[in-house]
C-alpha cells in the first residue's frame, strides 16, 4: 500500500479551518457547560424542592441518552416544533453544553458536598453569610478537589465536538470527511486528523493534571 | 466553704444558660444546663468524652439550636434570625479542635477573611490588621504560609488571630491542643494564657488540667449532659465534692 500526503498539503488551509473551528467550539463549550453546570449545581444543592426535581429529571436524561442524539434533536426537531432554527455552529454548541452541563452539575455537587462541616462552622464562626461561605470557602476548595474530574470533562467535550459534523459544522472532522470524499485518500487524511485531535486533547490533559498536583494542597481540609 | 467571689460578679454576667437542654433525635445531649459566664472570666469545661461540652459551645454562637431552655449573651437572649446571629456570632470566636483553617488561603488571608468578607474591610487595612494579629500570635514570618506549610500548633494560633480579627467579646475554645503534637500544645497554651491576662473573657472546653488549674477563675464539670459540679480551681481540683469529678480527674492522672 502506497501513500500520498499530498492532498494535505494542497487543502492545509481547509483543514486548519476546520481545527480552528474545532477549537472554538471546544473552548465556547467548555465555558459555557462550567457556567450552566454550576448553576445546576446549585440549583440542585440548595434551590427549592420542585428546582431540585425538574434538575434531576435534566442530569437524568443527559445521562441516559447519546450527546449525538442530543444535538441532531436541537438541530432538526426544535426548528419543527418552536419555528426557531438554529444556525449549525449554535445548535452545536447549545447541545454539546446542555449534555456536558449535566456531568460538570454532578462533579461540581459531589466536590461541594465532600467539604467538611468543619469547614461552613469556621465561616459561620466569624459570622459569614451561607452565600459568602460557598463563594468564599466552598466553591474554591470544591474547584481544587475537582480537577482532574474536570480534567476528563474538558477532554469529552473536545471529543465531542466531532458529532457537530453531522448537521454540517465545518469543523475538524467535517472538513476531513470532504477532503477525504474528493481525494480519496481517507486513510492519510483521517490519521493526520487522529493525530491533530491527540496533539489538542493530550496536552490538555496532562496540563491539568500537572497544575492539580501543584494546588491540591488548597482543597485539602 | 469558704465564701468565693467570682470575678466581676457585681456585673451582669456575660453569658447565661439557663436550663439549656439539647437533643439529637431520642439523645439529649444537654440536659437543663444552668451557667454563667462572667466580663473577663477564664472558664474551663471538663468532663469525659461525650458529655456535651463541645454541644454546649455550638449552642453559645448557634452553630446548633437548643430544644429548651435560653441563652442570653450581653443581657440578650440570643437571636432567632439568621442576619441577627450573624451579628451576634461576630462578638464571640471561636476556635475548634481540628483548626479549620481554609486551606486555599494564606494565614495572612484566613485572619483576613472576616474583616474584608463580613466587615468589607478594604484589603490594605484588613492585611494590616491581620499581620498584627499574627505578630500577636508569634507567627510575623509565617503570613505568606498556606496551611499545608504550617505545624499544628502554628494553624492553631493562626486560627485563634482569626477569630481574634473580629474583636470578639468571648473567645470559645473546643479542646484547642487535642489535635496537636505534644511538643506544640505549649505555645498554644501560651497565647490562650496571654489572651486571658488580657482579660479576653473565654470559655474553654480542654483535657488540659494543669492549663485548667492555673488560668481558669471557674472550672465547670460536664457529665451525661449535666453539670456535675463547678467551683473555683482549687475547689475542683483539691477538694471535688462530687464522688464522679474525683474519678474523672484520677483518670487523667491528676492527683493534686
Ligand atoms: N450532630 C450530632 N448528631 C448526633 N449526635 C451528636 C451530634 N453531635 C454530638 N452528638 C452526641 O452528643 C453527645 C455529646 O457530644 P459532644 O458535645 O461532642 O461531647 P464532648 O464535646 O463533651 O465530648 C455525644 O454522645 C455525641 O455523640
Ligand atoms: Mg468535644
Amino acid at each position: 500500500m502506497d501513500f500520498d500526503f499530498s492532498p494535505l498539503l494542497g487543502s492545509w488551509r481547509f483543514l486548519a479551518a476546520g481545527l480552528w473551528l474545532t477549537v472554538l467550539l471546544s473552548i465556547t463549550a467548555v465555558i459555557a457547560s462550567f457556567v450552566f453546570g454550576l448553576a445546576v449545581a446549585l440549583g440542585r444543592l440548595y434551590g427549592p424542592a420542585w428546582l431540585k426535581a425538574v434538575l434531576v429529571f435534566y442530569i437524568d436524561s443527559m445521562r441516559a441518552i447519546p450527546v449525538f442524539v442530543v444535538l441532531v434533536w436541537i438541530y432538526f426537531a426544535v426548528p419543527i416544533i418552536s419555528g426557531y432554527t438554529f444556525a449549525p455552529f449554535w445548535a452545536a454548541l447549545t447541545g454539546i453544553t446542555i449534555h456536558v452541563a449535566a456531568y460538570v452539575a454532578e462533579v461540581i455537587r459531589a466536590g461541594l458536598t465532600s467539604i467538611r462541616k468543619g469547614q461552613i462552622q469556621a465561616g459561620l464562626a466569624i459570622g459569614m453569610s451561607n452565600s459568602q461561605i460557598l463563594r468564599h470557602i466552598l466553591l474554591p476548595q470544591a474547584i481544587v478537589r475537582m480537577l482532574p474530574a474536570f480534567g476528563s470533562i474538558i477532554s469529552v467535550t473536545i471529543k465531542d465536538t466531532a458529532i457537530a459534523a453531522v448537521i454540517a459544522v465545518p469543523e475538524l472532522m467535517r472538513q476531513a470527511e470532504t477532503l477525504a470524499g474528493q481525494s480519496y485518500r481517507p486513510i492519510e487524511i483521517f490519521t493526520t486528523v487522529m493525530v491533530i485531535y491527540f496533539l489538542i486533547i493530550f496536552p490538555v490533559t496532562r496540563l491539568v493534571d500537572r497544575f492539580y498536583t501543584r494546588v491540591a494542597h488548597l482543597g485539602r481540609s | 466553704m469558704t465564701a468565693f467571689t467570682r470575678k466581676n460578679a457585681d456585673k451582669p454576667p456575660m453569658l447565661i444558660y439557663d436550663k439549656v437542654r439539647k437533643k439529637y433525635g431520642n439523645f439529649t445531649a444537654l440536659d437543663g444546663v444552668s451557667l454563667n459566664v462572667n466580663a473577663g472570666e477564664v472558664v474551663c469545661l471538663i468532663g469525659p468524652s461525650g458529655s456535651g461540652k463541645s454541644t454546649l459551645l455550638r449552642c453559645t454562637n448557634a452553630l446548633e439550636t437548643l430544644d429548651g431552655g435560653e441563652i442570653s449573651f450581653e443581657s440578650r437572649p440570643l437571636p432567632k434570625t439568621e442576619p441577627e446571629m450573624r451579628k451576634v456570632r461576630q462578638r464571640m470566636g471561636m476556635v475548634f479542635q481540628s483548626f479549620e483553617l481554609f486551606p486555599h488561603k494564606t494565614a495572612l488571608e484566613n485572619v483576613a477573611m472576616g474583616l474584608t468578607t463580613v466587615r468589607k474591610m478594604g484589603a490594605e487595612e484588613a492585611h494590616k490588621r491581620a499581620t498584627a494579629l499574627l505578630t500577636k500570635v508569634g507567627l510575623a514570618d509565617k503570613t505568606a504560609n498556606y496551611p499545608a506549610n504550617l505545624s499544628g500548633g502554628q494553624q492553631q494560633r493562626v486560627a485563634i488571630a482569626r477569630a481574634l480579627a473580629m474583636e470578639p467579646h468571648v473567645m470559645l475554645f473546643d479542646e484547642p491542643t487535642s489535635a496537636l503534637d505534644p511538643e506544640t500544645v505549649g505555645e498554644v497554651l501560651s497565647v490562650m494564657r496571654t489572651l486571658a491576662d488580657e482579660g479576653m473573657t473565654m470559655v474553654v472546653v480542654t483535657h488540659e488540667m494543669s492549663f485548667a488549674r492555673r488560668v481558669a477563675n471557674w472550672v465547670v464539670v460536664f457529665e451525661r449532659g449535666q453539670l456535675l459540679e463547678e467551683g473555683p480551681p482549687q475547689q475542683i481540683f483539691e477538694a471535688p465534692t462530687a464522688e464522679r469529678t474525683r474519678e474523672f480527674l484520677s483518670h487523667l492522672g491528676w492527683n493534686g
